[in-house]
């Protein structure tokens, strides 16, 4: 059993991450659908404290964004930097381990939020042994990564190794500073602090890891080239220098100080920079190519999400502006933004990299390509539902909020915004169960294929 | 393990001081984001209206237990209990500079013992920040533990989970909420309209000419109120099934219930005056003079009833539906039944402020 745990097999770590991140995937979106099921009906779980809205929402929000996505991420980062750096990875008995200890912390932390055992802090929920845990496995893998890249044979690193490593020195710093277990601070400095907190594991974090992770996948599935590289360059460093002091943006209307809003404004708005240079990277490469999108299913996932990336990025400093956020803030349009970033963008880059890295450290074909399609469009089409259900409700509640007319009047207008939501829900539950279905009957599959056989570069084919 | 490669190593040649710099620019942003506003905001004077949430004996001094820790008062307890329930995913507590109708603006000092911060990122339900004193502790007991009772089309949670002594708490805290607000004299304008125990001009006028609620007179003269303005949604008796039932999303109160009897005098009496948000009823105040409020008050007062069969409300003008309705009228018909038979012995005597046999036996709906 421990063998098989903390095995010592290339690659295995990465594997190990990846196939968890798929249970945390099923397990979260199933949470997230029951979360949005109760605002259709709110009584329907009444009287069971654990399935409660309000303690569901922490679980869920942990369970996809620390399970999930940042399991998937981490996974993707094992397979490449040693592919980048043409090496092996320092230690995939350390990597595997780290693993074992995050797939408790998810487990058992989730159990602890349900039994409302929390710290009482958006995005920072997990309570002290967690958070812990949580930091030991982060600087393990930041550990391990580094060792790497020290031990590659190439001389240039890629722009791929520079986001990636960036992300493991971030990480583990912003997770420090933001859980009261290490830095606690009293009143508003609390809020100002949790929301520097809050956004940077967005931007330090599943930002850099998510974008270096396509900046892979975009010149790897299409066979071609990175466009640019010091436009790459561009894109790293803005993003490094620009990211950080945004978190007070969540804060535009509170009694912070001046300075810190504006500062935060003028950074949201920068980020424009690294996004826009990232993108005309993608498309460029991309250029002439686009009918790879009509068959390669993994390359069309990361492509989606960078058009998800394109509009989410360009909304973010849009309502970070003062006048957009007075407006704004408080509604449901914030929520179906942030679901556009860590849904929209970074998991659709993330699915992508999992079918392409699964297929290539596994050597065996996907089970069945008609299920990816199924994945593709469901999760396409729900998330679609879902962003334009939680935008329209957003606007309504700005308006009432606006107009000053009291919660009650308004929010009778919301139900059937709430009930399309749970059917773009329903629909993105749906292909998360029929992608962990068909990664499963992948990974029970007895035929094993050459690199050359999978030929990933070009249009993958069913069986 | 990596031992072939040893002699090919590269390492971090050239790339050391790309990665210094990383470092050194994160953490000077770290310094100016969170640790500079830390140190000159950690030095701002709780403000006038910050509250507490520990105890204090008479003489001011803060009480501790056995390990040094300050013990938190009821509120503070309740504060404990809004964080682990997660209250502030949905309920915001700044009041923002566009607000209308939320109170006084807040400040930096306000929030010096609000730890962890409870600010919030989004309004599905309704700021708290200035809630405290708004509505009685009864009402919000009862809104915990179903919300859509009190609140129609609410999507709140059920929080009927908590025991007596956590909502007891919970209560305690959001009465709390924006209390030294609210009991400045300075902000009095502010209120005026709201706060059923405030001694606000609200209250004062409500006093002019209160008659005495409890006596049956009150509520006879209530009752005639009630079939001229209210019978039209809430039915001639109260029951929810006025006729214009039928054409409301959320349909109008049915008074018989037995949670009404926890509603004290002045509930009735804001709720009638302010109306009911998110339905149709209106702010009778508008309308009606404080006295003639009295007077619904008192009215209303006698209709709740112990173990009354819930009348779901009409949904069609079909005729056999609304006599079907009226079959379901049990307690209604059980007793005029009761009031019959005591005619026939002569030993009736009507209810004390309560609806009378004529009006009972007149006011069917199904009649219509």
């Amino acid at each position: 059993m421990i063998q098989k745990f903390l095995s010592d097999k290339e690659g295995s770590a990465a594997k190990f991450f990846m196939l968890s991140s798929l249970v945390w995937l099923v397990l979260g979106m199933g949470l997230g659908l029951l979360g949005s099921l109760e605002f259709s009906y709110p009584d329907i779980t009444k009287g069971i404290p654990q399935l409660s809205f309000t303690r569901i929402r922490p679980a869920h929000v942990n369970m996809v964004a620390f399970g999930w996505l940042s399991m998937a991420n981490i996974g993707s980062a094992l397979y490449i930097i040693p592919a980048l750096c043409r090496t092996k990875l320092f230690s995939e008995k350390l990597g595997n381990f780290a693993c074992v200890v995050w797939n408790g912390v998810i487990g058992l932390g989730a159990l602890s939020l349900l039994n409302a055992y929390t710290e009482g802090r958006e995005y920072a929920e997990l309570r002290e042994p967690f958070d812990v845990l949580v930091l030991v496995g982060l600087l393990l893998l930041s550990y391990n990564l580094f060792r790497t890249v020290l031990n590659r044979t190439v001389k240039k690193l890629y722009v791929s190794v520079w986001y990636i490593m960036g992300a493991f020195f971030w990480m583990p710093i912003v997770y420090l500073v933001g859980n009261r277990t290490f830095v606690a601070m009293d009143g508003l400095n609390d809020g100002i602090l949790n929301w520097f907190y809050g956004h940077n594991i967005l931007g330090m974090w599943f930002t850099v890891l998510g974008v270096g992770i396509a900046y892979y996948m975009v010149p790897k599935m299409s066979g071609k080239a990175i466009w640019s590289h010091s436009l790459s360059m561009v894109g790293f460093w803005t993003i490094a220098f620009f990211y950080a002091p945004t978190g007070t943006h969540h804060l535009l209307q509170s009694p912070v100080p001046e300075w810190l809003k504006a500062l935060a404004v003028i950074f949201s708005a920068a980020l424009v920079i690294p996004v826009i240079t990232v993108l005309t990277n993608f498309y460029m490469t991309m250029k002439g190519s686009w009918w790879m999108l009509s068959t390669n299913m993994p390359l069309r996932f990361v492509m989606t999400g960078s058009l998800f990336y394109l509009f989410t990025c360009l909304q973010g400093p849009f309502q970070a502006t003062r006048g957009v956020n007075w407006y704004i803030h408080f509604t449901q349009w914030v929520v179906g933004h942030a679901h556009a970033a860590l849904l929209g963008t970074f998991t659709f880059f993330v699915i992508g990299s999992l079918y392409y890295g699964i297929q290539r450290l596994t050597g065996r074909k996907i089970y069945s390509v008609r299920l990816v399609k199924w994945h593709y469009w469901l999760l396409f089409i729900g998330f679609s539902i879902f962003y334009l259900a939680l935008t329209i409700a957003g606007l309504q509640q700005s308006v009432g909020w606006a107009l000053g007319y009291p919660v009650g009047q308004w929010s009778l207008t919301l139900p059937p915004m709430w009930f399309t939501r749970l059917i773009g829900g329903a629909m993105m539950f749906t292909s998360s169960c029929l992608f962990a279905y068909n990664i499963y009957k992948t990974m029970t599959d007895k035929t094993i294929s050459t690199d050359a056989e999978l030929n990933l570069a070009v249009p993958v084919e069913g069986k | 393990m990596n031992d072939n490669n040893e002699n090919k190593k590269i390492g971090a040649k050239g790339y050391l001081m790309p990665a210094i710099v990383v470092a050194v620019s994160f953490l000077t942003i770290y310094t100016v984001v969170v640790a500079i506003p830390d140190m000159t905001m950690i030095k701002t004077q709780p403000s006038k209206y910050a509250m507490e949430y520990i105890q204090r004996d008479e003489k001011g001094q803060i009480v501790r237990d056995k390990q040094g820790l300050p013990v938190p008062n009821e509120a503070g307890l309740g504060r404990q209990v809004y964080v682990r329930e997660g209250c502030f995913y949905c309920h915001s507590q700044f009041v923002r500079p566009q607000d209308r109708d939320f109170g006084s603006k807040v400040q930096a000092g306000d929030y010096v013992n609000e730890t962890p911060n409870v600010l919030g990122t989004s309004r599905t339900g309704p700021d708290l920040s200035n809630e405290g004193g708004k509505l009685p502790d009864a009402w919000h007991i009862g809104h915990l533990k179903d919300p859509r009772a009190y609140t129609p089309g609410s999507i709140m949670p059920s929080f009927s989970y908590l025991n007596d002594e956590d909502l007891k708490h919970l209560v305690a805290y959001l009465q709390s909420l924006g209390r030294k607000r609210f009991e400045d004299p300075a902000n009095r304008g502010i209120y005026e309209a709201y706060y059923p125990e405030a001694d606000t001009a609200f209250w004062k006028a409500s006093e002019n000419h209160k008659p005495n609620v409890d006596s049956a007179t009150a509520a006879n003269a209530g009752a005639g109120i009630f079939r001229q303005n209210c019978a039209v949604c809430h039915g001639t008796n109260g029951l929810g099934n006025g006729p214009n039932a039928l054409a409301m999303n959320k349909k109008p109160a049915n008074f018989s219930r037995p949670f009404y009897k926890a509603y004290s005098d002045k509930t009735w009496y804001y709720k009638v005056a302010e109306g009911v948000p998110g339905t149709r009823m209106p702010r009778w105040k508008l309308k009606l003079k404080p006295e003639q409020m009295w007077y619904l008050v008192a009215y209303l007062k006698t209709l709740p009833q112990d173990n009354v069969e819930i009348i779901a409300p009409y949904q069609s003008i079909d005729d056999l539906q609304w006599e079907s309705q009226s079959a379901l009228d049990a307690p209604l018909a059980e007793t005029q039944r009761r009031i019959g038979q005591q005619k026939e012995e002569g030993s009736y005597k009507p209810n004390p402020g309560g609806p009378t046999g004529s009006e009972l036996s007149g006011g069917s709906a199904g009649g219509h």
